[in-house]
């Protein structure tokens, strides 16, 4: 039996948190923008090596402009977290700096992977000018539409949860 | 009975289970998960691998799950999910559907969220057609103020060539030149002139003028034109209105020219009428009736509201000249004015565009008449000739100035090209004006006119500095006048032009 790891992922609403979840469980993608409430949960087996394999428990969050907000009870037992904003809406990152301060100044042992989502509605000059505001932050650039870096995120993080 | 009822109508909405610190399922009611005694509860769904790790606590504590998504093969319910735990007794769990009120909550969200995303994305958009919009009227202007300076070397030597022996072949050639330089400017200076006013960054003067001397100037003009081109030119002055006015005649001018150019331009037969009547004086203020007409083309309904868009002509079968700026910029301007315009037209039978302007009246009008009439006759002393230190790059406007005072036999004229020269020249020979381009190599005009008033030699901090530019923008202006540089030349500048502000301060 596989290690099972719970990992959660926070962001705003409609940066394309539920997406990148499809894209990695179930390798498909829809423009149709459906708001998540609550918590959706899903499961997923990842080999890290030929003799590891980690089951990722993942809960896809209802989005939320204020990270102080998300419910406590969510967060109980979580391995890993993956934070979300969408580099087409500057309203998602403008409290990046401070969000990424919160969760790790309360989650201090979590890994945190930090992603900018919608890659492909960005020019590379549009990254180049925000090169600044993003690079101290930003693990991953991804877009769920165009399957970019997602199966890189999810299995860089599985192989940190476990050594 | 009621029991009954409760039989039929209510909806079992709770499933309770009681498992072992293993999370082996105890016992358990049927609701949603049926048949699972024994099971382990994590086979149920990946929600309880989550909370496996919480049940082995042995302490009295509860913790609320709220609005987890519970899919199986079977069924999809959105529950809110209990877990008891108990020092001396096994986990308890309670799955409660609430399916049809998150429903309701989902609906309203994506309403909400929707109309945050939409909102922000045509922010987002509008922010980007700004900058795009100040980008492109920028980048004209700095095109078309580079332009001025090849122009203003054209124009100049198109007035001085013409004043030499040509044979009337060259004389028509220089013609065609001299149109085509001027038609040149006008649209250099009309698109200027609405990425100006599309930038925010055209402001009005405000100063007193003789109104029948405005208007007598520009009827005098276009009685002109319009003559030329076989038109009759008829105007209707009102007598009521008053003498002096406070606006900005430089732009008044500009409208009503425009207009008037239009009108002709789009008539072939007929005539031109200008009306100018008061409409009122109120609050000290006096409300004053426009009226262009002409008997030309006419311009289909559908199209009086185009006729004010930038680059638009509607007769683009005509083969007429324009950028298709000049009825925007008068819209523009009279708006800028606070007036609205209006347009009537008949097609194939003429126009009518009117609208209506407010003026300060000018309570001292009597005083500023006679210090005018005593400015236009000071004239400069014939016999005296006038030293000028011309400091400018350009090798066209070096020989433009050189030959147009050259000319006037009154001038001896000193060019430096570099701004590091010029303080050694002044303070080792007496020049009486200095003429100064403000896009120096290496120093600009308005630095080098600081240093120089700077200088401990009393003249210095006098003497007459006229810039020589196309940049005209209020900053720039601000810039000059803190620099203390006495006036401005516009590029491209003529002689007529040139010579008027050198007069002007060598009294």
């Amino acid at each position: 039996m596989s290690i099972s790891k719970k990992i959660i992922l926070l962001g705003h609403f409609g940066v394309g948190k539920s997406s990148l979840i499809r894209r990695f469980v179930e390798d498909t993608f829809t423009d149709n923008y459906k708001v998540t409430i609550g918590v959706h949960i899903l499961k997923k087996e990842v080999n890290i090596s030929k003799e590891e394999t980690v089951s990722l428990i993942i809960w896809d969050l209802e989005g939320n402009d204020d990270i102080t907000n998300t419910r406590a009870s969510y967060m109980l037992g979580t391995s890993g977290i993956i934070y979300v904003f969408d580099l087409s809406r500057p309203a998602t990152y403008k409290q990046l700096e401070s969000d990424i301060n919160y969760i790790k100044t309360n989650y201090p042992n979590t890994p945190v992977k930090v992603v900018g989502n919608k890659k492909d509605l960005v020019t590379k000059d549009f990254l180049k000018e925000n090169n600044d505001n993003f690079k101290p932050f930003v693990d991953f650039f991804t877009s769920a539409k165009a399957n970019t870096k997602v199966n890189d995120l999810f299995s860089t993080l599985a192989k940190e949860l476990i050594h | 009975m009621l029991s009954e009822y409760k039989t039929v109508h209510q909806k079992a909405i709770y499933q309770y289970l009681i498992i072992d610190s293993d999370g082996v399922i105890i016992e358990s009611d049927d609701t949603f998960f049926a048949n699972i005694h024994s099971q382990n509860i994590i086979t149920l769904h990946p929600f309880f691998y989550s909370i496996a790790n919480l049940l082995d606590t042995k302490k009295d504590q509860e913790l609320l799950f709220s609005c987890i998504h519970l899919d199986t093969d079977n069924k999809s319910i959105i529950a809110d999910i209990t877990l008891k735990t108990f020092t001396k007794a096994n986990p308890l769990l309670i799955i409660q559907d609430l399916t049809q009120h998150y429903n309701n909550y989902q609906l309203t969200a994506q309403r909400r969220n929707e109309s945050v995303i939409t909102s922000q994305i045509l922010e987002l958009k509008n922010k980007y057609l700004i900058e795009k919009e100040e980008f492109k009227n920028t980048f004209i202007a700095n095109f078309s103020h580079e332009i001025r300076e090849p122009l203003s070397g054209i124009s100049t030597f198109v007035d001085i060539l013409n004043k030499t022996n040509l044979n009337a072949e060259q004389t028509d050639y220089l013609n065609i030149i001299k149109t085509s330089s001027d038609h040149l400017k006008h649209m250099i200076e009309d698109i200027l002139d609405i990425s100006k006013i599309e930038v925010g960054k055209l402001n009005l003067i405000e100063e007193s003028f003789n109104t029948s001397e405005f208007l007598e100037d520009i009827i005098f003009t276009y009685k002109v034109k319009a003559e030329e081109k076989g038109l009759s030119f008829n105007s209707s002055i009102e007598d009521k209105l008053p003498n002096f006015i406070i606006g900005d005649p430089y732009r008044l001018k500009q409208i009503l020219g425009n207009l008037l150019d239009n009108a002709i331009k789009y008539t072939n037969k007929g005539n031109i009428t200008l009306n100018i009547s008061l409409n009122q004086i109120r609050a000290n203020k006096a409300n004053i009736h426009f009226e262009i007409i002409d008997t030309g083309i006419g311009i289909e309904e559908e199209n009086f509201e185009n006729i004010f868009t930038s680059f638009t002509q509607i007769n683009q079968n005509h083969k007429i000249k324009g950028t298709g700026l000049g009825l925007a910029i008068v819209k523009n301007l009279v708006e800028l004015m606070h007036g609205n315009i209006a347009v009537d037209s008949d097609f194939n039978k003429g126009t009518s565009i009117s609208f209506n302007l407010s003026f300060k009246l000018d309570e001292s009008s009597k005083n500023k008449k006679v210090k005018k009439v005593q400015n236009v006759h000071v004239e400069e002393n014939e016999n005296k000739k006038h030293n000028v230190l011309l400091i400018e790059h350009s090798e066209i406007t070096q020989l433009s100035v050189l030959k147009i005072l050259a000319a006037q036999k009154k001038y001896f004229l000193d060019i430096v090209s570099n701004p590091e020269d010029v303080i050694p020249i002044l303070k080792n020979q007496k020049v009486d004006i200095i003429l100064m381009d403000i896009n120096l190599p290496n120093k600009t005009g308005d630095v080098l006119a600081q240093e120089i008033r700077q200088l401990p030699e009393k003249e210095l901090k006098k003497i007459p500095i006229l810039a020589l530019t196309g940049k005209l923008f209020p900053e720039d202006l601000k810039r000059y006048k803190k620099a203390k540089i006495n006036d401005v030349i516009r590029k491209p500048f003529n002689e007529k032009s040139l010579l008027r502000t050198i007069h002007k301060y060598l009294k």
